[in-house]
């Protein structure tokens, strides 16, 4: 009787987890499968459909007209850089508020964290205006900048967090042998943060990557702008073709799925640490 | 045959930014100037492609020498292949060939997303040649910021503009852009599917309810309405408000923008004549949320009677990619009159609303001058937007009738030299940027039923204040 | 020791960066905002200062009401739908061991790293009332289709069902992780006391789990008034400002009605509530805390 009951037990749980895996996965599946048919297909009453002929040239044509590399190409260095400079500022500034000794430490770290409570798309407006009278709109700055500074609030956060957790043993031995303050930061402190440094990392990056509002309205022309615009351009120059806008979507989605499944574990682990934290 | 004239063109193009197009994105320190060419050309490569598998290298070296020169030109036509983008960037090329020093480079929204952009560069820096719109909600702004070249009138005696077809892109008697075409709001149809059913072109606003009641019993959508963005169902009710009020529409909007009192016993009746229509479920479901794109399809894959649009969408009948049965069987009629209104069949709702114009603080002015003046020779956008199929220009096109314009091209001259009046600028764009935001939100909601005739003239008259 | 680590022109080197990009990118846009909140700018020509009209014109501007109380909506949706969903998840899977646990957890995370570009247009297609993927499920179930899922009176709760399906992976992930680090021993307790499946679930994983879920309401609510991206692509606040949000209006009046003042106005509005609430919810959670450590 009893393991009847943990026979169906174990039955309902598999039902309930393969249908929300289904509902996430699903119109994904769709995208994927109607990307392959032709428009016409597309008024169908199925769900899914088998292409009368499986059409790659529609990826060719996404690849292509897209603009798919360049802007990959501009998406991956973007948000290293941002990824890289939010990692080694929020170590400095982290390590000089919560280690170091100084009257303001306290503010300055409230400070920098505080950043994490102002909405980004509330300085849209004046951030347009800065960055043109500066002549920073499409350029590189344009994006860095702001990347940078929204997702430091956050590093400074977790990484100040990770720092306190570290035994000051070492730092002490550090100076014993005469090392300098900068030697301490990079050489002996930051290896140590390793997993804090993978966190913060996949946590910037996350944040950036998908990001398209400050890109739509800082650049014009196609030299920096983002993998997004790959579906924000095509869905225009190719409105009457839906299947081609299917297979720049999915094309679009590819690489982040891609590395997300292959460094899943890791990912899950990073966000996991740094949410539950933060 | 006309295919291969617009292949052979650019072809050259095309070769040219294949090379330069690979060496660009593989050296990003190079110079920003040539990568950008050869992203802008890259965007066109693909469609040229198709088209024509030949090569020249010759072109391509020439391309790569220039460089002395950019203009960077906005513009408001994603679509680089089909219909008015085609014919912007076959010019732009051609142009580039020939002055092998300037390159073009090309950043393409759409409409909405153009609007939006185009203000935030108006701020500061914009790019040396902009699409605009001759109508007092763009351009009054604009213009009061001094932000456009004025242009020399002079210079366009020869170019046959339609007399009165530049008054909207003036302030002050002075020129500060040109129109692109005269647009006329139209019912597009599907004359096949209107002969396979017995269906009639209907002359009166009744006969456009009992139409729509027959097609929507066969199951079909009567009109693909693009509601999702606003300014079409505005233009909708200025034709059906030019069927009220005759030639008085234009002195009835203006008087109530300025006074900010739209109760006008003409407003109110066509907007509930609007909003009749819309409850009798003459347009598709959801069409208050759907966009251009997916509203043009719902006609040009079969699944609506009629599309209601401008005349720059009659390019329709052209496009490779709409099947041909329906592609060749695209039909258009202008709004059907109105019991006991003032308007005749005769009176359209038509316009000068696109067009170009030039940035005042632009580096290059003088070229870029140079450029717009190649744009509009009478030979050029004129002349290749006739044989694209792309509706009428704002100059004189008779020089260029061949005898093989689409069915549907010569409807529209028709309607247009049969025309006893026009109304000029529609409705959303007679007043401030503000008040066109509003109409274009609030006719979503009056049309929907979620906001009264009364409060939607009363909600759009505050914004004018 | 003591005099290396409170080196003043050191110390100055090491939060100089960050202190810059701090003032360059948030402090200074913000300081504008409050310049221009007051001015009665266009976003050409020049600026005129109208002291407090634009924030006269605010208190009683309807679609910014609107647009606060779909954030409020949107909260409680969260709160309400997806949360108590992504628990109940997280705590079947933890039952599940194996290499399956780590499928599904991978699986469901998967929204969560395409672009809010593809999900917006995809979501766009799959609620489209004559080929969407949703019109044809209701179909395969018998109903005629053609629902109009973005009307305006069904367009608030659409959108809410995307950031639903968007964000499920990341709120169970965290509720996963939580429940991870709940002691094994509590539970061997519970079936030694004979236990079901419900009963622990109630009485030990919820009350364990509470500083966790505390965090991600806070989270939701945050989020929920910061929305724009989403939004901006599928709907635009349509229809009729019924799917409106504080991010997406400012951002409109400013760049499309020509009211770049007015706009900035909305954006300080804007920030103040979201430092409110972002504080408020702090202050709750950390008091009821404290309370309980007592």
């Amino acid at each position: 009787m009893k393991e009847n009951n943990i026979k169906i037990g174990k039955i309902i749980l598999w039902i309930v987890l393969v249908m929300v895996a289904v509902i996430q996965l699903f119109p994904l599946i769709w995208l994927v499968d109607f990307s392959l048919g032709s428009s016409n297909e597309m008024f169908t009453n199925g769900l899914l459909i088998i292409p009368e002929k499986i059409r790659w040239d529609n990826y060719v044509k996404a690849f292509v007209d897209g603009n798919f590399l360049h802007y990959l190409k501009n998406s991956v260095l973007i948000n290293t850089t941002a990824v890289i400079l939010v990692v080694i500022i929020s170590i400095m500034a982290a390590f000089a508020c919560q280690r170091m000794k100084w009257k303001l430490s306290g503010f300055v770290s409230t400070l920098l964290v505080m950043g994490m409570m102002i909405p980004i798309h509330a300085t849209l407006l004046p951030n347009y205006k800065i960055y043109s009278g500066l002549h920073l709109t499409d350029t590189i700055w344009a994006l860095l900048i702001p990347y940078v500074a929204f997702s430091l609030p956050q590093g400074m956060f977790l990484m100040t967090g990770f720092i306190q957790s570290l035994p000051k043993e070492l730092e002490e031995a550090a100076v014993m042998d005469g090392c300098g303050i900068y030697r301490i930061v990079f050489q002996i402190v930051t290896p140590l943060l390793k997993p804090s440094i993978a966190t913060v990392a996949i946590m910037t990056f996350l944040n950036n990557w998908n990001e398209f509002m400050m890109a739509s309205t800082y650049l014009s022309t196609p030299t920096w702008k983002t993998l997004p615009f790959s579906v924000l351009e095509f869905t225009g120059e190719y409105s009457s073709n839906y299947a081609v806008q299917f297979a720049v979507m999915a094309l679009t989605a590819a690489p982040a799925v891609i590395v997300y499944v292959i460094l899943n574990k890791h990912i899950t682990k990073g966000v996991a640490m740094g949410a539950v934290k933060g | 045959m006309k295919k291969k004239w617009i292949a052979s063109l650019l072809t050259a193009a095309m070769t040219a930014s294949l090379l330069t197009g690979c060496g660009g994105s593989e050296t990003p320190s190079t110079a920003t100037d040539t990568q950008d060419t050869a992203q802008t050309a890259e965007t066109d490569n693909g469609g040229a492609e198709e088209e024509s598998g030949a090569s020249d290298e010759g072109a391509a070296a020439e391309e790569s020498a220039g460089g002395d020169v950019t203009i960077k030109l906005f513009s408001n036509l994603p679509d680089r292949k089909n219909g008015q983008g085609l014919v912007e960037q076959m010019i732009i090329d051609e142009y580039m060939a020939a002055n092998p020093n300037v390159s073009i480079e090309v950043e393409a929204l759409d409409e909405e997303a153009y609007k939006t952009k185009f203000k935030a560069y108006a701020m500061d820096g914009m790019p040396d040649v902009v699409s605009i719109w001759g109508q007092p909600s763009f351009l009054d702004e604009v213009l009061d910021a001094g932000v456009l070249a004025e242009l020399n009138e002079d210079d366009y005696v020869d170019y046959g503009f339609i007399p009165g077809s530049l008054d909207g892109f003036k302030k002050d008697e002075k020129l500060y852009g040109l129109p692109r075409n005269t647009d006329i709001m139209l019912f597009y149809y599907n004359q096949k599917m209107f002969d396979d059913n017995g269906w009639k072109v209907p002359a009166t606003t009744d006969e456009l309810l009992s139409l729509c009641e027959d097609i929507q019993a066969a199951g079909i959508t009567p009109v693909a309405m693009d509601g999702g963005d606003g300014w079409p169902m505005a233009c909708f009710l200025t034709d059906i408000m030019v069927k009220v009020a005759g030639i008085n529409y234009a002195d009835i909007v203006s008087n109530a923008v300025a006074t900010g009192d739209f109760t006008a016993p003409e407003i109110k009746q066509a907007t509930q004549i609007l909003v009749s229509f819309a409850d009798a479920g003459m347009f598709q479901v959801g069409y208050d949320s759907q966009d251009y794109g997916t509203t043009m399809n719902l006609f040009t894959n079969g699944q609506a009677a009629m599309y209601c649009m401008g005349s720059w969408d009659a390019s329709m009948a052209l496009n490779e990619d709409i099947a041909p049965e329906i592609r060749d069987n695209i039909r258009a009629f202008t709004m059907p009159t109105v019991d006991g209104g003032k308007g005749g069949a005769n009176d359209i709702a038509a316009w000068n609303g696109g067009g170009y114009a030039v940035s005042a603080n632009s580096a290059v002015k003088d070229e870029a001058v140079k450029f717009l003046n190649y744009m509009y020779q009478p030979d050029k956008l004129s002349k290749y937007g006739w044989e694209n199929g792309v509706g009428m220009s704002a100059q004189d096109q008779t020089a260029y009738l061949t005898g093989n314009e689409t069915e549907l091209q010569k409807q529209i001259m028709d309607i247009l030299k049969n025309a006893t009046s026009v109304s000029g600028t529609p409705i959303n764009d007679c007043g401030p940027s503000a008040f066109k935001t509003a109409i274009e939100s609030e006719i979503q909601g009056v049309s929907n039923g979620s906001t009264s005739v009364d409060d939607f003239l009363a909600a759009i008259g505050a914004a004018c204040k | 020791m003591k005099k290396l680590y409170s080196n003043k022109p050191i110390i100055f080197s090491l939060v100089l960066p960050g202190l810059l990009v701090f003032l360059f990118a948030v402090l200074a846009p913000i300081c504008l905002s409050v310049y221009y909140g007051f001015t009665d700018y266009t976003g050409m020509g020049e600026a005129h200062l109208v002291g407090f009209k634009n924030y006269a014109t605010l208190i009683h501007d309807s679609a910014f009401g609107r647009s606060l109380r779909n954030s409020l909506l949107l909260a409680i949706g969260f709160i309400c739908i997806q949360h108590p969903l992504a628990i109940l998840v997280a705590a079947v899977l933890d039952k599940l061991q194996g290499k399956a646990e780590g499928v599904f957890r991978c699986i469901y995370f998967i929204p969560n790293v395409i672009s809010v570009a593809v999900i917006a247009y995809l979501w766009k297609f799959i609620y489209n009332p004559d080929f969407g993927l949703l019109n044809n499920i209701a179909k395969a179930f018998g109903h005629p289709g053609k629902i109009n899922w973005l009307s305006q009176q069904n367009a608030i709760w659409s959108v809410l069902i995307v950031l639903i399906w968007h964000g499920f992976g990341w709120g169970m992930l965290i509720y996963y992780t939580g429940i991870k680090n709940i002691d094994p021993v509590l539970y061997e307790a519970a079936s030694i006391d004979g236990a079901n499946w419900w009963t622990t679930f109630f009485k030990i994983t919820l009350p364990l789990m509470k500083p966790v879920i505390q965090i991600n309401v806070t989270m939701a609510i945050i989020s929920a008034l910061k929305q724009m991206e989403t939004v901006y692509l599928l709907t635009n606040g349509g229809p009729n400002n019924s799917t409106q949000f504080a991010a997406n209006y400012l951002y409109q009046q400013a760049f499309k009605a020509f009211k770049y003042g007015y706009g900035n106005a909305i954006g300080v509005v804007f920030i103040i509530i979201c430092v409110l609430a972002t504080v408020a919810l702090n202050t709750i959670f950390r008091d009821k805390q404290e309370q309980r450590e007592k």
